[in-house]
Order: structure tokens, then C-alpha cells, then sequence
């Protein structure tokens, strides 16, 4: 069985500056995954050189065996990637829970045209119980009805992350989710996402700065440095790892 | 070829060329106003047509009821455009520097004001104005041009030059550069972005109404006869990249004389639709304009 | 949550009984008809554009542009005798679609301020091909002499639409299944991709959304709905000329648009009742009329960028949230 994520040597570079170089590196088991590194490590770009926001100049990334790196965003979003914004979008005009049915909507071009004649809501009913499910674990359960525009930050955190885990994703990726945060919403974010990997065995990845929150949450640890991927292993590891050490500080 | 028919090619483009650079100049006042606008305050002004068609109208009301003057009407034309180019800044378009929809419909609104107004105070038929420089010619070789002709690129040329000089060797032209360079910057250091804004469109109203008391002149002042200049001077923009003044003087040139030039091929009354054809061409091809670079995060 | 599927339905039902029961009173007054019948054929081309503007968020100043590719297909078709009404105002429809289509495939890509020039850069194109290619489209003087459809006997009744009754009861059909149409994809999952594009285009790609598919499909849909409006509006006024797809008359459909309510299924409609039923109605003069819709537009960009409709919705949504904070109080 083939690898969940593998990048292979991906390079990008913008202007002069090689944000990314040469990363490499493999994911087989379901878990969680932290990505670490100083600033300038290249850790967003990579994230988004996985989602496909942005064309890789060199290398490869294959998601559970397929070659992903050239396709587009919605296609790879269909084969299975999911991810969260750093700066944490949400359909700020629609309800919450409009927000997470919409993320488990069919976005199939053809399949939304029949649909226009044939207005099924099967989808919806069936959705529907999940993303309550999921809205109250959040505890956003009696705001279902409140458009998104008006949740506090941290909210609209959690409402992204439930949206984008109501389709069921191979590989979920997260962009700094504890970035803003207070600490009562952060232990509850920590709290959700064991109980999401508890329950379906996904695969998360999580860039963050955030050290005490990441060390705590994830089973394995990457390190970026200089756009490569410097050290990885379990968090205790890699937190007296020499070489990570002086990468910080130096 | 016999040699006569060669001079006569020579000849005619020669005429179209000279002819080109009148024009162009007049689509780089407008594009200049609205390559100000947009590299300072972001904002896309629909509208400069109309401030263009203004110009033509005031200074006709200027040399006919206040002076008979024409260089006295064009420099109070200037003045008042600036005074409008203001109260404009202020009261529409400061609010919606964020809002690019809202900037459309604004404008919109304000064309639709400025030509049913005109329509309103003028009648809907042209008017004609008479003044000495259109009236005398010069006689370059064969051909013979207006003095007007003439008038309008070194009017232009002084006005591009003046432009340098205050964006280059003044204080307040320099705080107006590090603005549209960057706009939150330039407040951290104490520059007064709300005088920075109503400068630039003092000024773009200004040159736009420059262009209209020119060409007015010319050819007939009517209430439309901003809207193909507005377009024009977009394509310049577009051309030389949205917020490039260099760009924006290079591409007003070109176009005016490209179209004139292609008169020579192409039945008359398909010469504007060769200036959009170029515009959607650069715009599928090159949208960042001939003299920009590529800016990480295009499209 | 959905609204329940009957509420819509019923109101539908009970909207288009309405506007076929108008001709009732209004028999007499052939006027009146007209001025609605004109409100009819604009209010078409308005709801293709608030499809684009109102619902996916893409500014088209260019749009009459494809009304008069509907309109100039359907004249030439009627008025050479090559086919009846159903057959050239469907090719008008089809043939604007299609160029809508040739226009979106390039176009679609450039960022909203480039986008907004080469769609208006489009229209005015398309202007001076119908103001210039005199063989085809009779130049600057159009096309005069296109006839009206032929009388319909629909066995109770006989609509006859050389006779103002018969063409506007034409008319209200056409826009009966306009709306239809406008209501079942804005109310759909298609419809909400669409929204999710206006809102937040790299969201909605990273939720699966093809962007481009999706804007490509609509802009072809709402280039075809007004080809479908010109189409219409020649064969009512039984001519066709190019300054009804000009610059001013872009500019005046934008107006219709964002005054009565871009995104709302009813303001477009309320759009040309207010800028194309009233003046005839009023019959203030032309320029002095413009002057205060222009001034209006100003006023609504700077106030109230939902329109009026917005603003009504506003205000009721007010009154029902007043209405329960006093309730609330009132408990003791």
C-alpha cells in the first residue's frame, strides 16, 4: 500500500528567493503530523505547494500513489486533500451549518446541472446529521443558524476545520489553526482533532509555531529549515535535537 | 514604385504620424489623471471621460462669457477641474477606495449625470468653437496641420514635464510617490494620506480637463465626447501597466498613433474597433502591460 | 435551513397569475401596455446580468452586447422571411450563448480590474460591429420592418401579438420562464457554488469548486438570457438599431441591476419597473430624468450597496429583530 503523502525533492522559488528547496519526505500511517521551523523555513509554501495554490518548479507530490503536482486545486480537493487557510476563510454570508453542508456538497459541474432540474436535497438530509454532530463537538452547535460573519475568530477557526473534515478527507492539512486563539478554544481544538483521529484514522498535517500546542497534539514531528526538511521524529526527539536547536536559534 | 508614388506614401504617412501625436498626446492626458488615481488610491475612475468632456464645455463657456481669451479660458478650466477633481475625491470616492464594484457603479452614476447634464444645459448638438490656433495652419512640406496641432503635444510635453518635476524635486510629490508605493508605510511616517488623495485628483482632473479645453477646439464639444477617450486612455493604462507613468505616456502615444496609422489600410470607421481589438489582446496575453513585471500573485 | 418547498411555489403561482391578469384592467390603454411590455423586455436582460453581478460576483459592463447578438440574429432571421418567431429568437438565443461562451474562455481568467475592462472593452466592440457592418445589420439606421409573430389559437382564445395585449402577454411568458430559470439555478447546489465563488473564490476552490467551469457556464447562461431579452425587444419594437446596445444603454442595465438589487430574485425586475415603466409613466423629460438616476447610482454606491431591494430586506429584517427585542422586554 502506498503512501498517504510523499514529496519528493520539491523545489520553488520566487524572484531570486528559493523559498522551497529540495524537500523531501514520506507519510505511510494515519496520525498527526506537525511542521515545524523557523521563519523563512518554507513550511507555507510547501503547504501550499501540496494543496496546488501554488506549481512546484521541480519535484513531485503524490497523494496515496497518484501524481498530484501538476493538477489543479479543485482536483486534487476531490481526491481526497483538504486543507485550512492561515488566514482562516469562511462563507462569511452563510450560516454555519450552511457552511459545513456546502463542504460536503457534490461540486461535480455536471452532477450540480441535473441537479438544478432534478432538485434533490438528498445529500443534504443525509450531510445533515454529521455536521450537527460535529457543529455541537465544536460547541458551536446553537449558533447553526448565525451566519459565519458574525462568529468570533476562534469560531470561525473551528467552523473551517469542521467543514473541511465533514468530506472525510485522505489527507488533511492545517495552517497554523492555533494562531489567534485563546487558550479555553485551543485545548478544545487539541481535544476535537484526537477525537476525529481517534474516530477516522486521518491524516493531519499541521504547520505551526505554536510549540506547546503542536508537541502536545502531534505523534511525529518535521522540522523545516532553509526550505528542506532538516529532522523529523517523535516530539521528544526532536525537541533535543541539536541540530533543530541551533537551527532556531541561529 | 514609381517615385511619385512613393512620396505619396511617404506623404500620407507623414500626415497620419503627425496626426497620431496629436492625439496620442490627448490620450495621455487622460491616461496620466487616471494612472495617478489608480497608483495612488487604487481606484479605477470611469468618470475621467466626462471630466475630459467637462473641460471641452468650460472652456467654451469661459472664451465666450467670461474672457475672450483662449489661453485664459484653458488655464481657468484647469483650475476649476481641480476644484471638482476635489470635491469629487471627497465626497465619492474616498469612501470607496476598498469597494471596486461600488467605484463602477459611482462613476457610472456620474457619467450618466455629466452628459444628460450637458445634454441639459447645452442641447444635445455639438457646439463649435472657434479660437486662432485652428483657425491658422502650418505648412510642414506638402502637408498642412493646424497651429492647435501643435498646441496640444507641447501642452502635453510641458504638462509631462511639470508632472516630473513635482513627483521627482518636490516634497509633496514625493510623499505622493511613497503613497502609492505604500500606502500604510507612508501614514506610519506622518504623511496625510486625505491631502495626498485630493491632490491626485486635483491634478488628474486637471489634466483631464487640459485635454477636453484642447481638443474641444478641434473638433465639436459635445456631451459624448469623453467616452472614447476614456477608453483610449484605458488601453494606455493597461498597455504601459496600471500604475506606470512611463507606461501610461509610451502606450497614450502608441495607440494614437497605431490607430492613425491604420487608417491608411483599414476603412475609417473600423479605426476605433482596431484600439479594442488591442486592448483584449493585451489583456488576454499580457495583463501586467508591456512594461511591467510579472508580480508573484498575478494571474 | 430551506425554506418548505410550497411557500415559494405558491407565491410563484400567484406572481404570474398577476402579471397575465394585467392586460384586464388595462385593455384600453394601450400605453400602459406598452410602458410594461418594454419593462418586461429589460427586466430580461437584467436578470441575466444580476446572475453574473448579483450572485457569482463578476462585473460584465458589456453586457446589452450580447442582447444585441440575440437581438441581430433574431431581426435578420424574421425580417428575410427565413424563419417564424420560435425558431430565430432561439437562434438569437443559441448565438449569443455561444459567443458569451467564445468571450468567457479567455476573459475569465484576468483578475477583477482587467476583467472588468475586457468586458467592457467586448461590448463596445460589439457596438461598432452592429454600428458599422452595414450589410448585415443595416448600420447606424438598423434594421426597421420586423414583423410580429403570427396569432396564436390556443383554442379558448386567440393571442394575437401584432395587438398590444398579444404581445405582452408574449412577452410576460417569456419572462415567466426566465425567472423560472433564474430561480432554479440561483436556488440550487449550482447556485450555491456560484454564491460560494462571489464570497470567497479561494475557499470555494479548496472546497472542490472549478471556478473557471463554473464562471464559463453561467457567463455563457446569462450571455444567452440576454441574448434571449434582445431578441424580444426588436421583434416588440419591431426594429432593431445599435444605440440600444451602446455604451449608455450598458451603463443603464448595470443601473437596473444595482439599484433594484443585485442578488435578489425580484430586483432586477423592480430595477426596470422603476427606470423603464415609471419615466414612461411620468414622462419627465429624458436628460433630467437620467441626471436623478445617475445621482442615484452615486447615492446607492455610497449608501446602500444592496439596492433597493437590499435596503427593503434591510428594513424588514429590522422591524421583525425590533419586533422580538420588545417582545423580549415586554416578558416580565
Amino acid at each position: 500500500m502506498s503512501d498517504i503523502l510523499e514529496v519528493d525533492s520539491v523545489s520553488k522559488s520566487f524572484g531570486g528567493v528559493r523559498a522551497v528547496d529540495g524537500a523531501s519526505f514520506r507519510i505511510g500511517a494515519p496520525g498527526i503530523y506537525g511542521l515545524i521551523g523557523p521563519n523563512g523555513a518554507g513550511k507555507t509554501t510547501l503547504f501550499d505547494v501540496i494543496c496546488g495554490r501554488q506549481f512546484a518548479d521541480s519535484g513531485s507530490v503524490r497523494l496515496a500513489g497518484v501524481r498530484i503536482d501538476r493538477l489543479r486545486v479543485h482536483q486534487r480537493v476531490r481526491l481526497g486533500l483538504a486543507r485550512t487557510f492561515q488566514e482562516c476563510r469562511v462563507l462569511e454570508e452563510e450560516t454555519c451549518l450552511d457552511n459545513v453542508l456546502f463542504a460536503a456538497q457534490d461540486k461535480n459541474l455536471g452532477r450540480e446541472m441535473i441537479q438544478t432540474f432534478g432538485r434533490s436535497e438528498a445529500y443534504r438530509r443525509t450531510a445533515m446529521a454529521e455536521a450537527e454532530r460535529l457543529l455541537d463537538l465544536v460547541n458551536l452547535g446553537n449558533l447553526q443558524a448565525e451566519p459565519a460573519g458574525n462568529l468570533s475568530y476562534g469560531q470561525r477557526r473551528l467552523l473551517e476545520i469542521v467543514s473541511s473534515l465533514i468530506v472525510k478527507p485522505r489527507l488533511l492539512l492545517l495552517d497554523e489553526p492555533a494562531s489567534g486563539i485563546n487558550p479555553t478554544l485551543l485545548n478544545m481544538l487539541r481535544d476535537f482533532l484526537l477525537r476525529m483521529f481517534a474516530e477516522r484514522q486521518i491524516v493531519v498535517v499541521i504547520v505551526e509555531h505554536n510549540m506547546e500546542f503542536i508537541m502536545s497534539l502531534a505523534s511525529h514531528i518535521l522540522v523545516m529549515h532553509q526550505g528542506r526538511v532538516l529532522e523529523e521524529g517523535p516530539p521528544a526527539a526532536v525537541q533535543t535535537s541539536q541540530r533543530v536547536i541551533d537551527a532556531y536559534l541561529g | 514604385m514609381p517615385a511619385s508614388g512613393i512620396r505619396f506614401a511617404v506623404t500620407a504617412l507623414l500626415e497620419q504620424i503627425v496626426n497620431g501625436m496629436m492625439m496620442g498626446a490627448i490620450y495621455v492626458l487622460v491616461a496620466l489623471g487616471m494612472v495617478l488615481i489608480f497608483g495612488v488610491m487604487e481606484v479605477l475612475n470611469f468618470a475621467h471621460g466626462v471630466l475630459f468632456m467637462a473641460g471641452g464645455y468650460l472652456c467654451d463657456v469661459f472664451v465666450v462669457h467670461a474672457t475672450g481669451s483662449y489661453p485664459l479660458a484653458v488655464v481657468l478650466t484647469m483650475v476649476t477641474l481641480a476644484i471638482v477633481g476635489m470635491a469629487l475625491e471627497r465626497t465619492v470616492f474616498r469612501r470607496l477606495r476598498v469597494n471596486l464594484p461600488m467605484q463602477i457603479v459611482a462613476s457610472l452614476g456620474l457619467i450618466l449625470i455629466a452628459e444628460n447634464g450637458a445634454v441639459l444645459l447645452f442641447g444635445p448638438s455639438a457646439l463649435q468653437l472657434s479660437v486662432p490656433s485652428v483657425r491658422s495652419l502650418v505648412r510642414v512640406g506638402e502637408l498642412s496641420f493646424t497651429v492647435q496641432h501643435f498646441i496640444i503635444v507641447g501642452a502635453t510635453v510641458v504638462s509631462i514635464g511639470a508632472l516630473h518635476v513635482f513627483l521627482h524635486h518636490t516634497r509633496f510629490g514625493t510623499a505622493l510617490r511613497a503613497t502609492s508605493q505604500n500606502a500604510e508605510a507612508a501614514r506610519v511616517i506622518g504623511i496625510d494620506s486625505a491631502s495626498i488623495y485630493r491632490i491626485t485628483f486635483a491634478v488628474a482632473c486637471a489634466l483631464a480637463g487640459l485635454g477636453g479645453a484642447l481638443l474641444g477646439p478641434l473638433f465639436l464639444i459635445s456631451p459624448q465626447m469623453g467616452d472614447l477617450p476614456l477608453l483610449k486612455g484605458l488601453t494606455a493604462i493597461v498597455l504601459g501597466g496600471m500604475a506606470s507613468i512611463p507606461g501610461a505616456i509610451v502606450g497614450g502615444f502608441a495607440i494614437g498613433i497605431v490607430e492613425a496609422v491604420s487608417t491608411l489600410f483599414i476603412a475609417t470607421e473600423y479605426r476605433d474597433m482596431v484600439v479594442f481589438t488591442v486592448l483584449i489582446a493585451i489583456l488576454l496575453m499580457r495583463p501586467w502591460g508591456l512594461f511591467s513585471v510579472r508580480v508573484r500573485g498575478d494571474a | 435551513m430551506l425554506p418548505a418547498r410550497t411557500a415559494p411555489l405558491l407565491s410563484g403561482a400567484l406572481f404570474a397569475a398577476a402579471l397575465y391578469l394585467v392586460p384586464v384592467p388595462f385593455a384600453g390603454y394601450p400605453y400602459v401596455l406598452f410602458a410594461l411590455t418594454l419593462t418586461l423586455c429589460y427586466a430580461i436582460p437584467a436578470m441575466a446580468l444580476n446572475l453574473l453581478l448579483g450572485y457569482t460576483g463578476l462585473v460584465s459592463l458589456g453586457h446589452m452586447g450580447f442582447a444585441g447578438v440575440g437581438a441581430y440574429v433574431t431581426a435578420v432571421l424574421m425580417k428575410h422571411g427565413i424563419a417564424s418567431f420560435a425558431p430565430s429568437i432561439a437562434a438569437g438565443t443559441l448565438a449569443a450563448g455561444f459567443v458569451g461562451a467564445l468571450v468567457g474562455v479567455p476573459c475569465l481568467r484576468l483578475r477583477s480590474h482587467f476583467f472588468i475592462i475586457v468586458t467592457l472593452a467586448v461590448g463596445m466592440l460589439l457596438f461598432l460591429l452592429f454600428n458599422n457592418l452595414d450589410w448585415l445589420t443595416g448600420g447606424a439606421a438598423g434594421l426597421p420592418g420586423i414583423p410580429r409573430p403570427r396569432p396564436l389559437d390556443l383554442g379558448f382564445a386567440v393571442v394575437d401579438p401584432r395587438r398590444p395585449v398579444g404581445i405582452y402577454l408574449l412577452a410576460a411568458t417569456v419572462f415567466v420562464l426566465v425567472f423560472v430559470i433564474q430561480y432554479a439555478l440561483v436556488r440550487s447546489d449550482f447556485g450555491r457554488s456560484l454564491a460560494a465563488i462571489r464570497q470567497d473564490e479561494t475557499l470555494a476552490a479548496s472546497r472542490g469548486v472549478d471556478v473557471f467551469a463554473h464562471k464559463l457556464t453561467i457567463f455563457a447562461i446569462s450571455a444567452a438570457i440576454a441574448g434571449l431579452g434582445g431578441g424580444l425587444q426588436v421583434v416588440f419594437l419591431r426594429a432593431a438599431a445599435p444605440q440600444s446596445f451602446g455604451l449608455l444603454e450598458d451603463i443603464n442595465l448595470v443601473l437596473i441591476v444595482i439599484v433594484g438589487g443585485a442578488g435578489s430574485l425580484f430586483g432586477p425586475s423592480l430595477g426596470a419597473l422603476l427606470f423603464v415603466a415609471l419615466p414612461e409613466a411620468l414622462r419627465v423629460a429624458d436628460a433630467f430624468r437620467m441626471v436623478l438616476f445617475g445621482a442615484a447610482l452615486v447615492a446607492l454606491a455610497l449608501f446602500a450597496p444592496r439596492g433597493l431591494w437590499g435596503l427593503a430586506a434591510a428594513a424588514a429584517r429590522k422591524l421583525r429583530s425590533d419586533e422580538s427585542a420588545v417582545a423580549r422586554v415586554g416578558h416580565s
